[in-house]
């Protein structure tokens, strides 16, 4: 198999462009010098200490991109998203497509010595390139431990505006990912293939979470009933009655799209129940996207 | 380690004045069996000796920071026995600890295996009270199998076993974890299982297990929840504490909720056994813990050395004076 399951040469081009448009001349001349001596050397210390040093020389400015750039990633690599990060982070990823890929076994402890030894910001380019790094089933486990970290833009790098997540975890890794991302209050929003991998198992976890939450009187995250839509049942029919009655309109605007997405005529007659709200939504005006709009945390 | 939520810059400032509290609980001793005090500033033992902690168990646990190799895991576990346990002696706390391999870190197999190899090395060391924490974070097949494999090593050495519940999908973790527990012959009355909420209680006391709830900010438990669940579930096999770590946390959860216990109407002899006694009494079934061991505290003598270092840093006085509320 192919190391890479996309088109790396014109990826790596791409991404070139973009930080040669968001850096400086002494910083761009820079990477490139480094460039040349990692074609010619080729040594891992090489690669190490530039990819550890990146930060110093680019600067760590947020970058622009344009709507071409970012079209011509999103249909290289579906979901592979770079808007907001620092040029530092983009240039990090960037680097790791230039690590040779003629040695798997090389390659793979390559990397996991890199894992190993990051600091926080290297960590979060490392997970942010992992829709982009060769072999991607290799990066599975990887992905479950960098879930497990506490680090908040750790986590962010994983969980938000990524696409490797939902299309390599097994199920039950996801669900973690799901979970830690409302358990330490990320816009869950932003969780990419957040429907289509949504599953009884969740929802039955997503429930169990939200009776833990209301006998501690603390509030539940309206987007997380999201992920019911597809697994309203006659058990979790209450958890949806009892959320569209709430005082928090965002928490009945959510359980409105929840009865309205469903198939189960029970969830769907609760609409009748609030007219208004099911007239927002046959108008299109009130959908997931807004009630995150209303709700965004971070 | 979840949001800052409200918090704000008063809140985190130092109380001037001596807190109301402190009255309350004036001659009571406690028992803390779950803080990370290697992730605590010595601060924090003067404040829990002058708010009446005689003892407390710490279990080995997740630093933060994932370890890569064996020799971090033998250095902590060390350090649990060693230093750790002579900075709390500086102060007149009795301090124990359990060991075990986090669930955590347990998704590391090649690491989890190197772990399984030295952990008979410590469970046997003196003040050791137990296999701990151990249980379920993810709920991995890994997280699993060396649970399983640590409640063998817990049922061979009579130790009784000190469960983490996970903080996602909890309820079914929770019964897993019991499930499992009676499968490997474990009886209920050797394992504590811990950060119960209202929502496990019930099931965790009907089966005959120790419920000890985690007084812990935002995340867990909080002390009004808790004087709640004592008058509803009485104190039998019920114990506090405060899981104290890096996080934002109160390594003065104990005393405090026994204040407000107080305050609230509850029993004396209620509050001593859910903060101090039942603790105790499910923890010195290691054979390890010897109540006279606790009144060490007239002896305190900071300028004693551990391997050649104090606790005193550069310039510091020895605070030998235990009498006081006040830190100056």
């Amino acid at each position: 198999m192919a190391p890479y399951v996309y088109d790396q040469q014109q990826m790596s081009v791409w991404l070139w462009a973009v930080i040669r448009r968001n850096g400086h001349e002494k910083g761009n001349e820079w990477l490139a010098q480094r460039w040349q001596l990692h074609q010619e050397t080729a040594t891992v210390a090489q690669f190490n200490q530039t990819f550890t040093a990146i930060p110093r020389f680019t600067g760590k400015h947020t970058i622009t991109i344009t709507q071409e750039e970012h079209q011509l990633l999103q249909e290289a690599v579906p979901g592979f998203f770079v808007q907001g990060w620092t040029l530092d982070r983009l240039a990090r990823v960037w680097w790791l497509l230039q690590l040779a890929v003629t040695d798997k076994t090389i390659y793979l402890d390559t990397l996991d010595k890199l894992f190993k030894a990051a600091e926080m910001n290297e960590l979060a380019a490392l997970y942010s390139a992992l829709p982009l790094l060769p072999w991607p089933e290799e990066w599975i486990a990887r992905t479950t431990e960098g879930i497990r970290s506490n680090i908040g833009i750790v986590q962010a790098a994983i969980m938000q505006q990524n696409p490797y997540p939902a299309q390599y975890l097994p199920e039950p890794a996801w669900n973690q990912l799901v979970m830690k991302a409302i358990f330490t209050e990320k816009n869950i929003h932003l969780i990419t293939g957040l429907d289509g991998r949504a599953n009884a198992t969740l929802a039955l976890m997503l429930t169990d979470f939200a009776h833990e939450r209301w006998a501690a009187g603390r509030t539940v995250d309206p987007l997380q009933w999201r992920m019911l839509t597809h697994f309203t049942t006659a058990a979790n029919l209450p958890d949806i009655i009892r959320v569209l009655q709430s005082a928090v309109s965002a928490e009945r605007e959510a359980a409105a799209l929840v009865c309205a997405g469903s198939t189960y005529a029970p969830a769907k007659a609760l609409l009748l129940q609030v007219p208004d709200i099911a007239a927002e939504i046959a108008a299109g005006t009130l959908t997931w996207q807004s009630v995150a709009d209303k709700t965004t945390r971070s | 380690m979840c949001g800052i939520h409200d918090l704000t810059e008063k809140d985190l400032q130092p109380l001037p004045y001596t807190p109301a509290y402190l009255d309350k609980i004036k001659g009571m001793r406690f028992f803390d069996p779950h803080v990370h005090m290697s992730a605590r500033t010595t601060d924090d033992y003067q404040a829990m000796a002058d708010a009446g902690v005689v003892a407390l168990i710490e279990p080995a646990f997740w630093l933060g920071q994932p370890r890569t190799g064996i020799d971090t895991f033998r250095d902590y576990f060390s350090s649990l026995l060693g230093w750790e346990r002579f900075r709390a002696s500086q102060f007149g706390i009795k301090h124990y600890c359990t060991i075990g391999l986090n669930s955590k870190e347990a998704n590391n197999e090649a690491l989890a295996e190197a772990v399984m190899e030295i952990l008979p090395q410590f469970i046997y060391k003196e003040g050791v009270v137990g296999v701990g924490e151990i249980g379920f974070d993810d709920q991995t097949p890994l997280e699993e199998k060396y649970y399983r494999a640590q409640l063998e090593l817990a049922k061979e050495a009579g130790l009784p076993v000190q469960i983490h519940t996970p903080h996602r999908d909890k309820k079914r973790g929770t019964q897993r974890s019991m499930d499992i527990a009676l499968e490997h012959g474990l009886p209920p009355h050797m394992i504590i299982v811990d950060h119960n909420n209202e929502e496990t209680v019930k099931e965790v006391l009907d089966r005959g297990f120790w419920a000890a709830f985690t007084i812990y900010p935002f995340t867990k438990m909080g002390n009004e929840r808790m004087v709640a669940i004592v008058q509803q579930y009485g104190s039998e096999r019920i114990m506090v504490n405060s899981a104290a770590d890096w996080g934002i946390s109160d390594p003065l959860a104990v005393p405090k909720t026994a204040a407000l216990m107080h305050e609230s109407g509850i029993d004396l002899n209620d509050i001593h056994l859910v903060t101090y006694s039942n603790a105790v009494t499910a923890f010195a079934q290691s054979g390890q813990i010897n109540e006279d061991d606790f009144n060490i505290a007239g002896n305190i003598d900071q300028r004693e050395k551990f391997n050649g270092s104090t606790i005193l840093r550069g310039g510091q006085q020895p605070r030998v004076d235990k009498n006081t509320t006040i830190i100056r």
